[in-house]
């Protein structure tokens, strides 16, 4: 197949830039500078400065959009505006290289953490970020559906590992985040929200991709923290990591309740497989 | 290659929209087909996929893409069109369309439908692309005109003239897109009758409708967010007087409203016929 004209490349690459040259936001609006854009871009266009802005503003709308449309929470907390200016340093360090918008908010929530920097609300946020970053990840899901072992697995069930369902996560909660997530209705507004209260102690919750949206149960602690070693470890070794943490008084009952946790864990889809891959290895 | 029937001539579409899934899951509407944006579908996408099964389960499912980047400086992207064409395989698309544009450059993706040069080497360029994309994809695939706000020093010759010999010498599909012909023909200054009379409606595979918005100093920007203003309405009727007919498509991107409402505005189509 022919190759395009060398000057094919210049100019879109001189359109690019123009495209991506930041939104000034001196005058509390995101305004276009024309005056930025590549002069040899401008007299190709026939000096089209204020028709080549309206594909720089439609860049960044758009592309904020996306980003708010994922990370509602954390825009609520933060303001439009400011979250705004935390999109554009990302968009301009990690520009989108895939024809996928998909791919766009990928990464930011780490991008975020770290540019927060000393934020007065900085955990609150960033662990905001990562919770829309979750829930993102769900909606990307079809919806959960239960999985046990076979009856004849569950001999050698102790030590195989459960493989965890991408359809359900795990959330420790520190601030109240998820009530505020899922309260949200209505436009966006540019002045931030007050920050949710922080928890005396971290809660566990069960975040289950259903026909239709993302169910947010509730786990005890106990349950929160099995569920969580089970994703690393075989099932023995999480049973005992989770009897070592406990004290006497709680490791009474421990049993039981392990019981009713890893049965309920396998009716909401916690799991989609067992891996008995480590087993084998451990025969050989 | 395709077993898909063709979509009626007369037909009338909506572009398969998430907002509207609730009233289309649990009512189904009767609609000729549906146009789901090819990129929406393409890849891992479980949830998506899922839903559009649902949905080709009732009614024809033609793809619309944004990201093929025919007229880009860099080669095309074989692993886009490897999803492309196994996308268009799942639903059976009785035809695919993209634009007569480019998206991407120095590795970096814009995410918007950008105007080229109308010169003769790009003629060539996209037609060898084009029919290229066609013979990949097994059915008919067609190419839509932009809407755009700048023309360049270096073309030599009208966007309807550059439009024509491009879909004559890939062999492939006109997707003329009634709003963007007058969004640029107002933006330019050029005559939209011209443009009706340049296409051969023999090769038009569908064509779009779709609302646009005025900025403060009069450019008209493409945003999809608005019924079809009565100018577009005119001109669509106008070519149906001269080529119709032909399937015909609503897109409706922002601000979008109930399903209800996006049918009757799709309705006016069949009024605008005459």
């Amino acid at each position: 197949m022919r190759d395009a004209p060398a000057w094919l490349a210049e100019l879109q690459a001189r359109f690019g830039e123009a495209m991506r040259t930041p939104l000034d936001r001196a005058s509390g609006t995101l305004t276009a500078t024309p005056a930025r854009y590549p002069a040899e871009l401008v007299r190709a266009t026939g000096g089209a400065e204020a028709r080549l802005a309206v594909y720089n503003r439609q860049y960044w709308f758009r592309l904020f959009t996306v980003l708010q449309t994922v990370f509602p929470l954390t825009v609520n907390l933060l303001g439009a505006w400011a979250f705004n200016d935390y999109a554009a340093r990302f968009l301009l360090a990690h520009p989108p290289t895939s024809w996928d918008l998909e791919h766009v908010p990928e990464g930011f929530e780490e991008f975020f953490a770290h540019e927060l920097g000393a934020h007065p609300h900085a955990e609150a946020l960033s662990s905001a970020a990562r919770l829309d970053a979750a829930w993102r990840a769900l909606l990307r899901e079809g919806p959960a559906v239960p999985f046990g072992p076979r009856a004849e697995d569950a001999a050698r069930l102790a030590d195989a590992r459960l493989v965890p369902s991408p359809s359900v996560l795990l959330w420790e909660e520190r601030w109240a985040l998820l009530e505020r997530k899922v309260s949200l209705v209505g436009p966006r507004v540019d002045e931030p929200a007050s920050p949710p209260p922080r928890h005396d102690a971290p809660r566990w919750w069960c975040l289950r991709r259903e026909q239709g949206g993302v169910r947010h149960l509730p786990l005890e602690p106990g349950e929160g923290a099995l569920l969580g070693l089970l994703r690393e470890r075989t099932v023995r070794d999480a049973l005992a990591a989770l009897e070592a943490s406990c004290d006497p008084e709680q490791r009474s009952g421990l049993p039981a309740k392990t019981q009713r946790w890893l049965a309920r864990g396998v009716e909401r889809g916690v799991w989609r497989a067992v891996d008995f891959e480590d087993q084998r290895r451990t025969q050989v | 290659m395709t077993t898909a029937a063709p979509i009626p001539r007369d037909a009338l579409g909506l572009g398969l929209r998430a907002a509207h899934y609730g009233h289309l899951l649990s009512r189904w509407p009767e609609v000729g087909y549906f146009e789901a944006m090819s990129e929406n579908f393409m890849g891992d996408k479980r949830a998506s996929l899922d839903r559009l099964d649902a949905v080709r389960a009732r009614y024809p499912v033609v793809l619309h893409g944004v990201g093929m980047n025919l007229l880009g400086h860099a080669p095309l992207d074989e692993s886009y069109l490897d999803a492309l064409c196994r996308l268009a395989d799942r639903v059976d698309a009785p035809f695919v369309t993209d634009h007569l544009c480019w998206t991407s450059a120095a590795g970096l993706s814009h995410h918007d439908l950008l105007p080229a040069p109308h010169a003769p080497e790009l003629v060539e360029l996209a037609a060898e692309r084009a029919a290229y994309v066609q013979r990949r994809l097994g059915r008919p695939f067609g190419l839509e005109n932009l809407s755009s706000y700048v023309s360049f020093e270096r073309s030599t010759m009208t966007e309807w003239d550059f439009y024509a010999a491009v879909v004559r010498e890939a062999g492939c599909w006109f997707m003329l897109d009634v709003n963007n012909l007058y969004v640029s023909s107002q933006n330019h200054g050029t005559d939209a009758d011209a443009y009706l009379r340049a296409i051969d409606f023999s090769r038009v595979l569908q064509v779009h409708l779709a609302g646009h918005s005025r900025e403060d100093d009069g450019t008209l920007v493409d945003t999809h967010d608005h019924p079809v203003a009565d100018a577009v309405w005119a001109l669509y009727a106008k070519a149906w007087r001269e080529g119709g007919p032909f399937p015909t498509l609503l897109e409706w991107d922002d601000r979008i409203p109930p399903m209800p409402e996006a049918l009757d505005e799709l309705q006016k189509a069949a009024r605008a016929r005459g």
